[in-house]
């Protein structure tokens, strides 16, 4: 565990040394660039207000995030039964991918108000894809071999389903949760962007308009670790429900 | 007996396999040998009911002289590779075609239990198939395969991807698993030595499209066999084989 989170932790410790240095020998004003030092201030200072939005984010980006799982499973399901809908579904989903979110998030702010539901329903908009592909193309990875024994055996497409294609794509299903979930607190900061009344992203803009930047980094931070913790939540997930010595050391 | 009658295979541009009849006793190995390509796993597959869906295949299986569906419970089926499932654990793989028939996992587990040890396996149950070797991955393959109680098994090249020593290991394990539980058994393979140790008839196959062209029975009981007798059936099989090569 130790070796394999040793080389990011130093080259971190190395950039937050470089910028430091870099702050204090070129006196670059703290409105412009903030040292790592100053961010850490004022985010220490500012905890109590960073922590509520924070909090805000993260039900927000939770339950779209879970949302989007559970609807991109129940399409990626129909999807596998049946392959005519895919061909007719699947152009409007790589449609929705296209739709650039800049313009689509104070349109959905206008017509659904600033509370949760535009910012779920961004959340789901980003998230939903990268999943239901996952998920597909895990379905398509399992062996011809085990669902041709399971059908010799005189199972059902159901069956064949449960027993064989769905923990095939297990490992499929954990790589695009783990691209989702990256994409879902940035989601939902740019959703609370774009309006809001609480969250990081509202956070960010207020800031911003104030001119600290170290109140803005310092909320990058947070954000930056909350999707960390995520990632990390989900690789825990991921060994706990493992079976077999290559899926857990995987 | 299971009877299998003219077996057609083939898409709408080419026929692999043509009017095909063969029989299967009761006991004892009946071995397909024959180039690639020639419709060997494609006549097993469909007689197991999994034929791909780019094939058409139309012909009849028969057993003791009645029509039957496909996939039929009296035939059990074990694919080139051994097909263990990685999430589940040896025991688990052995019981699932129990399952698949309508067993609850406790009865089915519970059916298997006794069999590991003769299939040479104990101690393996709650072990998963990563940690087994080549070898014993195969006996739990046929141990999950035999187990489904059918009259008849079918096994596409099943030591194909062993080392030669554990080969010659798993075809003495295989006849001496076969006399304790006598099975009609349909063997594919590629492998003169493996037919010629293993089988009390060889079926020649040749094409494509494929057909048999020679039913040849082994003499004396796979343990009697000794190596100087097989050495002129194995040259006969040769010259059959490139007699009739595509």
């Amino acid at each position: 565990m130790l070796p394999r989170i040793l080389p990011p932790l130093l080259l971190a410790a190395c950039l937050l040394v470089g910028w430091e240095s870099y702050c204090r020998l070129a006196d670059v004003a703290p409105l412009i660039l903030p040292a790592p030092s100053g961010v850490l201030q004022a985010l220490v200072l500012n905890r109590a207000d960073i922590g509520a939005h924070a909090l805000s984010t993260i039900a927000v980006a939770a339950l779209g995030f879970s949302l989007s799982v559970g609807f991109a499973f129940l399409v990626s399901v129909m999807l596998h039964f049946l392959p005519w809908a895919e061909k007719g579904l699947m152009p409007l989903f790589v449609a929705s991918q296209t739709v650039p979110l800049v313009a689509l998030a104070p349109l959905m702010i206008l017509w659904f108000g600033f509370g949760l539901l535009p910012k779920v329903l961004l959340v789901i908009l980003v998230t939903f894809f990268p999943m239901l592909l996952s998920l597909l193309s895990g379905y398509r990875q399992t062996p011809t071999d085990f669902t041709d024994l399971l059908a010799s055996m005189g199972a059902g497409r159901f069956s064949v389903f449960r027993r064989a294609v769905l923990p095939s794509a297990r490992p499929s299903f954990f790589a695009g949760l783990r691209i989702s979930a990256t994409y879902a607190i940035v989601a939902t900061i740019f959703a609370e962007y774009a309006g809001a009344r609480r969250g990081l992203g509202i956070y960010i803009l207020a800031a911003k308009n104030n001119f600290r930047a170290d109140l803005v980094l310092a909320a990058v931070v947070v954000s930056a670790g909350l999707t960390l913790a995520l990632l990390g939540a989900i690789r825990l997930l991921d060994r706990l429900t493992a079976r077999g010595p290559k899926a857990r050391h995987a | 007996m299971l009877d299998l009658r003219g077996l057609t295979i083939g898409t709408d541009a080419a026929m692999l396999v043509g009017d095909l009849s063969l029989s299967l006793p009761m006991t004892g190995i009946t071995a397909l040998i024959g180039p690639s390509g020639c419709g060997k796993s494609s006549v097993l597959k469909w007689s197991a009911g999994i034929l791909p869906k780019d094939l058409d295949g139309e012909g009849q299986l028969m057993l003791d002289g009645q029509a039957i569906a496909r996939p039929c419970p009296a035939i059990s089926y074990q694919p080139q590779s051994d097909a263990l499932f990685p999430w589940l654990t040896v025991a688990q793989n052995a019981a699932l075609g129990l399952q698949v028939r309508g067993l609850s996992r406790a009865e089915a587990l519970n059916r298997v239990a006794p069999l590991f040890s003769s299939f040479g396996l104990k101690g393996t149950e709650g072990q998963f198939p990563d940690q087994l070797s080549g070898g014993m991955r195969q006996r739990a393959a046929f141990l999950r395969t035999v187990v489904q109680d059918s009259r008849y098994v079918l096994l596409d090249e099943p030591f194909s991807a062993l080392d030669a020593v554990t080969r010659l290991r798993m075809q003495d394990w295989l006849i001496a698993r076969l006399a304790e539980r006598p099975r009609g058994v349909l063997l594919v393979t590629h492998d003169l030595h493996e037919a010629t140790r293993l089988a009390d008839v060889i079926l020649v196959m040749a094409g494509p499209p494929g057909r048999i062209v020679a039913e040849i029975p082994v003499p004396h009981p796979p343990t009697q066999r000794s190596e100087a007798a097989l050495a002129p059936l194995r040259d006969e099989l040769k010259s059959l084989l490139l007699e009739n090569a595509p």
